[in-house]
């Protein structure tokens, strides 16, 4: 009992941070198609610039150097780590997106995560290089001391706070003519542009608000940890992101809560806390990358629409003939 | 030469895909209110021409002006913005979205896509809706898709699509309306349906229409003018009925199937 409680606190967390992932992934690709193969990198964005604004400075004196160092309360810097997220949204976006459609779009944005990886893995002024940002003393500590179970609660609390402000921010673009505007985008672009649709700016917006839910999440992580590096964000990690989202069903954020729960939490984060075999260290990983990969394989095969399809939206009721589900989608309820 | 009453005006347009030239030194001009058709043999280039005045293609030399704006090189969205909207030979449906989605998609200058209004006022979209929604009912009803509203538009039959096509560009109340063989591929009674349709939308809010189009008994039966274009240009311009005497225009039509098309 002394142990359960804090450990289901901590997978609690990690659930409502990937909540989060998913539905800003969600909003990128489900709703408008953008594919964004370096998701991970909002979320480190995130993370990093609200370590630094959160961090008290650093210096090359005592071997723990970053940019900034405000000494801000987390609240503003979660907001700055967001919007941060945001701004290298809107500039990955403009080189991918500008120019390119689809698959070239996402082969670019591969290209500019590995570019920034290797850029903060290597020059330690900005983020410390590859141990990264450590030390960020528990948040609210001031007004609330707490021992380390208590702060897992706490964070409970506060990562449930920002994730309901999220679910709103993507459901309300999910609802809007904005959203339907996305979702035509992602059927067909060009058609979408023959019907006076910037489809360009329509694919940015929904890249930079994806970027900035990542960026939200990497805070909260951030915050939780006290600690990032780049052994955090390897781009195999944007993967689990898409196959949670994939898993649970896209456009639509119900689906990126199931799939952040099956994925994230029962197969991810579940089996990191099973000790490791003595034999081999790499096992539980790998026995995790795996089942990802299966739950992935079988739920493309099964029902490629993901656990939860995106719903049928009624605008006009009235007596009608009963619709007949799409060949490769079914309606929800 | 420029012409007062022309709602569009195609000047020596060329185009080329590599070393091909699919349209080669094309000119014609329509007339505000007309219906006419773009005819020709196929790979003529008239879909080269249709994607070329839509802003799909930018041209690599010619002009297009359109409503008294230099449209040549425009972005597409832009083109549309003047009300000049096109459709596509092979239909072109927002598959995930339903036949209503479809059709409050089009409508310009929508406030509920602002993403201000969308985090902070959302009302002003859901209201915005609700009008159009009542747009799109009437619309719908006038083309007989009201029943299939709810339905995802990927699961139309071929038929279906062509008139959810033309509903929904209604919907962006356009001036111009560039269809890219709209009867391809449907039944003779869905034609004479669509026909009427196009024939209603000029009368009734008086759009412009230009067809490319291969049933020559539906261009004779509603078109004013008809341009022909063969291996890239336009060959001649008049009257269905003045075109079939022309001794080119049936060449053309390889040697004689003109006659053929039109009595099939
Ligand atoms: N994207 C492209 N790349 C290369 N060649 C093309 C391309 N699009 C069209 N063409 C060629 O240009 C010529 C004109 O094509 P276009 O589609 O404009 O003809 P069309 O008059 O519309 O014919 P149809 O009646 O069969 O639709 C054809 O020879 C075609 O093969
Ligand atoms: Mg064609």
């Amino acid at each position: 009992m002394g142990l359960i409680l804090p450990y289901l606190a901590t997978l609690m967390v990690f659930f409502f941070i990937y909540n989060i992932f998913t539905w800003g992934l969600n909003i990128q690709f489900g709703y408008a198609g953008v594919l964004d193969f370096t998701f991970i990198t909002f979320v480190a964005c995130g993370a990093y610039f609200a370590g630094v604004f959160a961090l008290g400075p650093g210096s090359k004196q005592t071997g723990f150097e970053w940019i900034l160092g405000l000494n801000w309360p987390f609240p503003i810097a979660l907001l700055a780590g967001a919007a941060a997220a945001g701004i290298l949204g809107l500039i990955i976006g403009l080189i991918a997106i500008n120019r390119l459609r689809s698959d070239y779009m996402a082969i670019v944005t591969l290209a500019a995560g590995t570019v920034i990886y290797g850029l903060v893995s290597n020059f330690t002024p900005l983020f410390d290089g590859f141990d990264g940002l450590a030390g960020l003393t528990q948040p609210f500590s001031q007004i609330l001391p707490l021992n380390s179970n208590q702060f897992t609660y706490l964070w409970v609390l506060v990562s449930g706070v920002v994730m309901v402000v999220c679910w709103f921010i993507a459901q309300r673009i999910l609802n809007s003519p904005l959203g339907r505007t996305m979702r035509a985008t992602r059927d067909d672009q060009d058609a979408a542009d023959t019907f006076g649709k910037d489809t360009v700016r329509v694919r940015l917006i929904a890249m930079s608000m994806g970027a900035v839910l990542a960026g939200v999440g990497g805070a909260l992580l951030m915050g939780f940890i006290g600690a990032f590096s780049p052994a955090g964000w390897t781009s195999g990690e944007t993967f689990v992101v898409f196959a949670a989202m994939i898993v649970g069903g896209t456009g639509n954020n119900w689906g990126g809560v199931v799939g952040s729960f099956v994925v994230a939490v029962l197969i991810n984060e579940a089996t990191r806390y099973i000790p490791p075999i003595q034999a081999d260290p790499t096992l539980i990983p790998t026995v995790r990358n795996m089942l990802i990969g299966a739950s992935l394989i079988v739920v493309l095969w099964v029902r490629p629409q993901g656990i939860i399809p995106e719903a049928r939206r009624r605008l006009y009721q009235l007596p009608l003939r009963p619709g007949k589900p799409p060949a490769a989608e079914v309606e929800s309820a | 030469m420029p012409d007062t009453d022309a709602l569009l005006q195609v000047e020596h347009l060329s185009h080329s895909f590599g070393g091909f030239k699919a349209v080669d030194d094309c000119s014609f001009d329509i007339a505000r209110g007309s219906i006419s058709a773009l005819i020709g043999p196929n790979g003529a280039g008239k879909s080269t021409v249709v994607g070329l005045i839509g802003g799909a293609l930018r041209n690599q030399s010619g002009s297009i002006h359109f409503d008294g704006h230099d449209i040549s090189r425009m972005a597409a969205f832009k083109v549309a913005r003047l009300g000049l909207l096109r459709t596509y030979q092979v239909s072109r449906e927002f598959g995930r979205l339903t036949v209503m989605e479809n059709l409050l998609v089009p409508p310009p200058n929508q406030k509920g896509e602002n993403l201000l209004n969308v985090l902070f006022r959302p009302s002003v979209g859901r209201g915005e809706d609700r009008m159009l929604v009542d747009r799109a009912v009437e619309v719908l009803e006038t083309f007989g898709l009201l029943s299939l509203r709810d339905e995802y538009a990927a699961n139309l039959s071929g038929g279906e699509k062509r008139l959810l096509e033309l509903a929904r560009a209604v919907m962006a109340q356009p001036k111009f309306m560039l269809l890219d063989e709209p009867m391809a591929g449907i039944n003779p009674a869905l034609i004479a349906r669509l026909d009427s349709h196009i024939r209603r939308l000029r009368d009734e809010l008086g759009i412009t229409f230009l067809l490319v189009e291969h049933n020559l008994d539906v261009v004779e039966r509603i078109c004013d003018r008809v341009v022909v274009m063969a291996f890239g240009r336009t060959l001649a311009e008049g009257r269905m009925s003045e075109l079939r005497q022309n001794p080119e225009v049936v060449r053309a039509y390889l040697g004689g199937g003109l006659d053929e098309r039109a009595a099939g």
